[in-house]
């Protein structure tokens, strides 16, 4: 029952457009300033309140009081990002360990498997109010919050792809007189690493939900106390700018993932292949 | 994983005998571990070495679900709060994301032009959404489904659109040269195609969407057994808090299995024994339908 999962969060099927970059940026362009056009419309004649649909223009005007004339959302901002990696590389970095632990040790595996699946069907995010109760209110509380959310997902996948390593591949390995720490760092690992990857990006997509649901429930700073504050107070717009900017964080993360795990596999993309195969070349020849 | 294996493999004569012996052996030793570390716990809850308001006893813990289920039962009506609220968030949500999927598969420009949005709402935290959804609709119910439809939103739709996208191209040609219609290709191809794949995402976003409920809740509400977690450990009651984690850990294994036995139930041909079971239902009602129609004739 302990399975990896290497869920894809793209949008599949989208072959390269052919038509020219201009001729698609104007195309999305426009249809977004439809959609803003229409909104607009919307609210400025009294089809929707303006109270709790603040008008487009509105939301991009708060931009400029939030992030230049008071700078408030810059605290907020260190708060949050300092929670999430913090509890990213925490979570993310005991997940590989134990994982890898467990992975090399039957015994271990077997014991510790019901106890994981227990653990799995709890909401993680749950344990939230009981981690306020044992760390008090601060940063430990969060810290742990968002730790404990990052750690399944490297955990079973890491867990996962040792557990299925190429039994043949380890048989070889053995022939040749390996160690068990070469088996494990030159075929185990280099083989689980597309999953252990998968794993890890899945840590970093929920560590800022997590560290939300953290300042949620205990905090007075960071970036949810901002949206929850705004959004009692009724400033829906700047709500909106907070939001926007919660999804731009999390685009950069995204994206910053998809670099990192681009680079460390390597050998799944065939201008990585290229790259590092003519890197290895030169450093062949230069030694030869 | 191997417990799993021995145990299905279990055939006839000495071999399943041994298997038996080793399968009892081995609930006896997972038993004895889970005796031994509550035994353990309890003894240090009990001489002090372990903080009551940290990590209070399981005879506590124990206590606590006695007086949540039985004494007040409490517990039971802010279940059914959550419960709802996260079933019918996972509905409404996947509605609109299998619709939304199914209309990107079949369109190559509304993918095009739905996706950076997909992708805008992906990777927005769902749950920052929370306080803008308590504005528009109230600390009650109505909040949270939102949070919940919204949360399930992004794995059924991709997980529908890739399973529709993955058809394969050779039994669409034959459909195609067979004469079927769109509506037929869609229904008898297409949708059976992308059935496995389909649930792979409804069960992620099932657990997902008791996840949403549960931290709306946190949020702002007045019932549901998020808020009655919440409450407990404010009160500094841990052991009661406890007791609400072990039954929020059991309403999500509950949900899960439901969507494991809907699995089985609608994609049985990826599951040996119900294929089995269908096939013969079906054989059974061929034969007869068969049999009637011979004795007619």
């Amino acid at each position: 029952m302990i399975q990896g999962n290497m869920n894809d969060d793209a949008i599949p099927g989208l072959p390269e457009d052919d038509s020219p970059l201009w001729k698609r940026v104007l195309k999305h362009t426009a249809i977004l300033f439809s959609l803003l056009g229409v909104w607009e419309f919307l609210t400025a004649f009294g089809f929707a309140d303006p109270l709790l649909f603040p008008r487009p223009s509105a939301i991009f005007g708060s931009f400029m009081p939030l992030y230049v004339t008071r700078g408030i959302v810059w605290e907020h901002l260190w708060v949050t990002m300092s929670t999430v990696l913090a509890g990213f590389v925490v979570g993310t970095l005991l997940g590989i360990f134990l994982a890898v632990l467990a992975g090399l040790s039957e015994t271990i595996h077997r014991y510790m498997k019901p106890y994981v699946i227990i653990l799995e069907a709890t909401p993680r995010i749950a344990i939230g109010p009981l981690m306020l109760a044992w760390l008090g209110f601060g940063f430990g509380a969060k810290l742990a919050i968002v730790t404990l959310v990052c750690f399944f997902a490297p955990f079973i996948n890491t867990l996962t792809a040792i557990l299925s390593a190429n039994p043949a591949q380890v048989e070889l390995m053995r022939s040749l007189g390996a160690s068990k720490w070469q088996t494990l760092t030159k075929t185990i690992v280099p083989d689980a690493m597309p999953m252990i990857m998968a794993g890890i990006r899945m840590a970093m997509a929920s560590a800022l939900g997590g560290a939300l649901v953290a300042e949620f429930i205990s905090s007075n700073t960071g970036m949810a106390v901002l949206l929850k504050n705004l959004a009692a107070m009724l400033n829906m717009s700047s709500a909106f700018a907070t939001l926007l900017s919660l999804t731009v964080i999390g685009y950069v993360l995204y994206a910053m993932m998809e670099g990192i795990e681009r680079r460390v596999i390597f050998w799944q993309n065939d201008a990585g292949l290229r790259r590092v195969s003519a890197q290895r070349k030169r450093l062949w020849e230069a030694r030869a | 994983m191997n417990g799993e294996d021995t145990t299905s493999k279990r055939g006839s004569g000495v071999a399943a005998q041994l298997t038996d012996l080793v399968f009892l052996r081995r609930i006896f030793t997972h038993f004895g571990i889970f005796s031994a570390f509550i035994g353990v716990w309890e003894w240090a809850g009990r001489t002090g070495r372990l903080n009551d308001l940290i990590m209070p006893a399981p005879s506590a813990i124990a206590e606590a679900l006695w007086r949540l289920y039985v004494v007040t039962g409490q517990i039971y009506w802010h279940f059914f709060v959550t419960f709802f609220e996260a079933v019918v968030g996972f509905f409404i949500g996947g509605a609109i994301g299998m619709g939304l999927a199914i209309a990107a598969a079949l369109s190559l420009t509304f993918r095009r032009y739905i996706a950076p949005y997909a992708v805008a709402l992906n990777v927005t935290p769902g749950i920052a959404v929370t306080p803008i959804f308590i504005a528009w609709f109230g600390f009650g119910w109505s909040s949270k489904i939102a949070l919940a439809a919204l949360i399930v939103f992004f794995p059924i739709f991709v997980n529908t659109l890739s399973g529709l996208l993955r058809t394969d191209r050779d039994t669409a040609e034959l459909f195609r040269s067979l004469g079927a219609s769109k509506a037929r290709t869609f229904f008898k191809l297409m949708v059976p195609n992308a059935a496995p794949m389909i649930f792979a995402g409804l069960k992620i976003a099932m657990t997902s969407a008791l996840v949403g409920a549960i931290v709306a809740e946190f949020a702002s509400a007045t019932e549901g057994i998020g808020i009655l977690m919440q409450r407990f450990s404010h009160r500094l009651d841990i052991a009661s808090s406890i007791a609400v984690l072990l039954s929020m850990a059991l309403m999500g294994l509950f949900l899960f299995v439901i969507m494991e036995k809907a699995d089985r139930q609608v994609v049985f041909w990826k599951h040996q024994d119900r294929l089995d079971a269908v096939s013969r239902n079906r054989r059974r009602r061929w034969l007869s339908a068969a049999t009637k129609e011979l004795a007619r004739t």
